[in-house]
């Protein structure tokens, strides 16, 4: 694997991991710009953005766009997280230049009137397809009475309210501040041509104008939230935690991610082992999400809701007991283990290496190889996991229940 | 390179080389699934029930033993099939092997371990309320299929309740056994060396499983479920060609073409045009011995009979045939997805697997980029004509009941 980067005149960065092995190459657009950009009477913009992207530019429609990467064979999509908007397919190397027009001209879109109206219904779709899937559900409530009015609180989809209110001149005026080449990067990994790449973006983005770009980092304190929503249309409870964890910028997030494993992986941890095992809790999983300056840790335990008080308090005793006692060199070897294969086996298509080598590079500017990724794996200390418990990052938790019956709030 | 192998007591070895990987993936298909289960719900109870404790190792030691050698893994219980898949590196694999044959030769099946199997299987089944879409395809099986492949895994609450050890035990025996059963893997691997670990682990296991038949299919009716949920979940089932027709390949390319890529009728009329729903598919879902085409669309109450009036327009439309252009983007998506699968160990492993269950061969990729390249415009629109989709089953689920009408299918009918 050989790492390749350029910064353009425009500010754009394109990126590359080679590999002369793969029989085919994926490339994204990574906009380091998400639902915690979006400003007030905004919500939802982001991730409609992505969607209208795929309507086309002055020169291609919406038709067009998705025949012509049909016509390449491209396996493509896009997505928008609260820090990050990523348009991406992987085709195989002789259509390097169409995949690349294509996405790039994508990224200068027409948002014409007859598009955004046709594309809210699909948008209005989406929201009421997620009011159906009680953990997107229970997410979506957490998350802001996690962060209160920090940015990283704010809502990916918006709401029905929100995304009815919003006009084209508000999406306008959003891609004017966040599309900027200099807040973007091109990525590509696997079997592609570099020189040629250069030269065609080059010429494609010649006209991209850079424009100064900020994201608000105000300052976040974890309170301890303690709530119960009715949620009349589920029939299970679902029941959300999250508490302060570390940041992707900080070397301590492979220690937070292996330390999340031991607590709460979904076949083998301290959570499973007290609530999945025993029959009380369908699912009691812990995972850790490093994000841009900041970062947390995120529990989910679904069960009969009948037990929920139950299972709650058993799950915050295996939190405290971790915190308290520590955790083994024997739990730490076995994860470290475990995580290192995984990102081996993930590594073995372009595809699955676009996202980790690109999502690095984002806010770290850093290159991050495979080999290297693994090395910081293994290389984390029992120390270093008691030196994050001794954080106490499980005092400060924000927990939201959402219950079928009022009776039982 | 696919190597294979039969062994005497029925168990099939299947690998293809991929010298390259660091990492190797591999899935037991065990023919213990629902279809024959003495309850319903025992097979999802007894599949979790074998993972506590096996051979030499208690739960948490087996659990552990799988962990340190940084397995990647899952497990579950299908309509015909146990499944029991991993992954990880290379010079692990012969100790993997070695713990799978605990797993399935000597599980405990410890009775004080078996309550909570039972308890978390209840759940599951409740967690399907949950999930409404999920729900929808389970009844719209159980109603498409009167044989035995329209059965949930998640079973009954009854016949969870009813579940012993004694039972379970026995079914075990008589059901996880070596006919019937295929070991699939792809990566890195030593074949004489592999072959020799799997006779050492299974040679001595006994046994003949039930497969099964052809499927027998009930068609031209619509039901509605009354649901609460936000969205009306629209669900359509037709009988479709078996794998081994000579139509497979003809109808592969049609149904790509109808729903494989952005640019596919259904992407295009039902959301890229009228923006009537988020989600809208229509995907093969073939068993051994037949075909059947699994159709879905979720979508807001008032724009649910829309969406199901232009489904039944673009049925109807697709007997006219494809355009040239549609053919070849459906040709250029599976190609590409066929060269693209040669990267990932787990991508093989599946297409090996699929091969089997389908077609009880393996087929190599020439074979199948040959089947696929050879296929004409003429012969995909002789195939639509002359099949022409017609009275599908169909389900909805949600706040109201739509009419359809559209296809010819009045409330309640039953062909």
């Amino acid at each position: 694997m050989n790492f390749q980067q350029i910064e353009l005149a425009n500010g754009l960065t394109i990126i590359g991991e080679h590999n002369p092995q793969a029989k085919s190459l994926a490339l994204g657009y990574f906009v380091r710009s998400g639902a915690r950009d979006e400003l007030e009477g905004e919500s939802g913009v982001s991730h409609f953005l992505e969607h209208m992207l795929f309507k086309g530019s002055d020169n291609i429609g919406a038709l067009e766009i998705n025949r012509e990467f049909d016509d390449i064979g491209a396996k493509s999509n896009a997505f928008t997280s609260e820090e990050v908007t990523c348009y991406y397919g992987a085709v195989l190397p002789e259509q390097q230049a169409r995949l690349t027009g294509l996405l790039s001209q994508m990224m200068r879109p027409a948002l014409r009137q007859s598009d955004f109206d046709t594309e809210k219904g699909v948008i209005l779709e989406e929201i009421q397809m997620y009011q159906d899937q009680p953990d997107i559900v229970l997410y979506d409530a957490l998350r802001p009475l996690y962060y209160g009015h920090h940015p990283s609180g704010q809502s990916i989809l918006g709401t029905l309210e929100s995304i009815i209110a919003l006009t084209r001149e508000q999406m306008l005026d959003y891609y004017r501040r966040r599309y900027a080449p200099n807040n973007l990067i091109l990525a590509v990994a696997g079997a592609y041509d570099w020189q040629a790449l250069l030269e065609q973006v080059t010429l494609l983005t010649k006209d991209w104008q850079p424009a100064e770009i900020g994201r608000l980092y105000p300052n976040h304190q974890p309170r301890q939230v303690n709530e119960a929503h009715f949620a009349e249309q589920f029939h299970q409870a679902y029941i959300g935690m999250m508490a302060p964890g570390v940041a992707i910028q900080d070397p301590r997030r492979y220690g937070a991610d292996i330390l999340a494993e031991i607590i709460g992986d979904d076949e083998n941890s301290r959570l499973y082992w007290a609530l999945v095992d025993t029959g009380l809790a369908e699912t009691a999983s812990l995972g850790h999400s490093p994000e841009d300056q900041s970062g947390h840790y995120s529990a989910t335990l679904v069960c009969d809701s009948e037990q929920a008080e139950l299972v709650l308090a058993k799950a915050q005793a295996v939190l405290q007991s971790v915190q308290a006692d520590g955790v083994t060199a024997a739990e730490l070897s076995r994860f470290q283990r475990k995580l290192a294969v995984s990102t081996v086996l993930r590594g073995e298509t372009p595809y699955g290496r676009l996202f980790p080598f690109a999502l690095d590079y984002l806010d770290n500017r850093e290159y991050v190889s495979l080999e290297t990724t693994v090395e910081r794996i293994m290389a984390v200390t029992l120390q270093d996991l008691n030196d994050l418990l001794a954080l106490r990052p499980f005092d400060t938790m924000t927990v939201l229940s959402l219950r079928p019956s009022s009776a039982l709030l | 390179m696919i190597y294979s192998h039969h062994f005497p007591n029925g168990l099939v070895l299947v690998a293809e080389a991929q010298p390259w990987q660091a990492g190797v993936s591999f899935e037991f298909l065990v023919p213990a699934g629902a279809a024959f289960e003495p309850l319903p719900g025992a097979a999802t109870v007894l599949d979790s029930w074998c993972q506590r404790g096996a051979g030499e190792y208690d739960s948490q030691a087996l659990q552990n033993a799988f962990d340190s050698l940084g397995l990647q893994r899952d497990n579950g219980a299908g309509v015909q099939y146990q499944n029991f898949s991993g992954a990880l590196l290379a010079g692990d694999l012969p100790a993997a092997l070695a713990l799978y044959g605990d797993l399935l030769l000597r599980p405990h099946l410890d009775e004080a371990e078996l309550e909570p199997c039972i308890e978390l299987a209840h759940q599951d089944l409740d967690g399907l309320e949950d999930a409404p879409a999920d729900k929808l395809f389970v009844a719209l099986r159980a109603g498409f299929y009167q044989s035995r492949h329209g059965v949930s895994a998640l079973g009954s609450h009854q016949g969870l309740a009813e579940l012993t050890p004694e039972l379970l035990r026995h079914d075990h025996a008589a059901r996880v056994v070596p006919g019937g059963t295929l070991l699939a893997l792809a990566g890195r691997f030593d074949w004489p060396a592999l072959l020799a670990q799997v006779e050492q682990h299974f040679g001595d296991w006994q046994g003949q499983g039930q497969l099964l038949g052809a499927p027998v299919t009930r068609q031209g009716f619509y039901q509605h479920i009354s649901d609460e949920s936000a969205q009306v979940q629209i669900g359509l089932m037709y009988p479709a060609p078996a794998p081994t027709s000579r139509d497979w390949y003809p109808y592969s390319l049609a149904m790509t073409a109808l729903s494989g890529g952005f640019a596919s009728r259904l992407m295009t009329e039902v959301r890229e045009k009228r923006g009537l729903v988020y989600s809208v598919s229509a995907s093969p879902a073939p068993v051994r011995g037949g075909g059947a085409l699994q159709v879905y669309a979720g979508t807001a109450p008032e724009r649910a009979q829309q969406t199901l009036d232009v489904l039944a327009a673009e049925f109807d439309r697709l007997s006219l045939g494809l355009e040239a252009g549609e053919l070849e983007r459906a040709r250029v998506g599976l190609m590409t997805s066929l060269v693209m699968s040669q990267e990932s160990t787990s991508a093989r492993a599946r297409g090996l697997l699929r091969d089997w269950q389908l077609f009880e061969r393996f087929r190599s990729l020439d074979e199948v980029k040959q089947g696929l390249e050879q296929v004409t415009l003429g012969e995909v629109n002789d195939f639509l004509a002359r099949y022409h989709f017609r009275d599908p089953a169909i389900m909805t689920l949600g706040p109201v009941e739509l009419d359809a009408t559209a296809f010819g299918i009045a409330k309640g009918a039953a062909a």
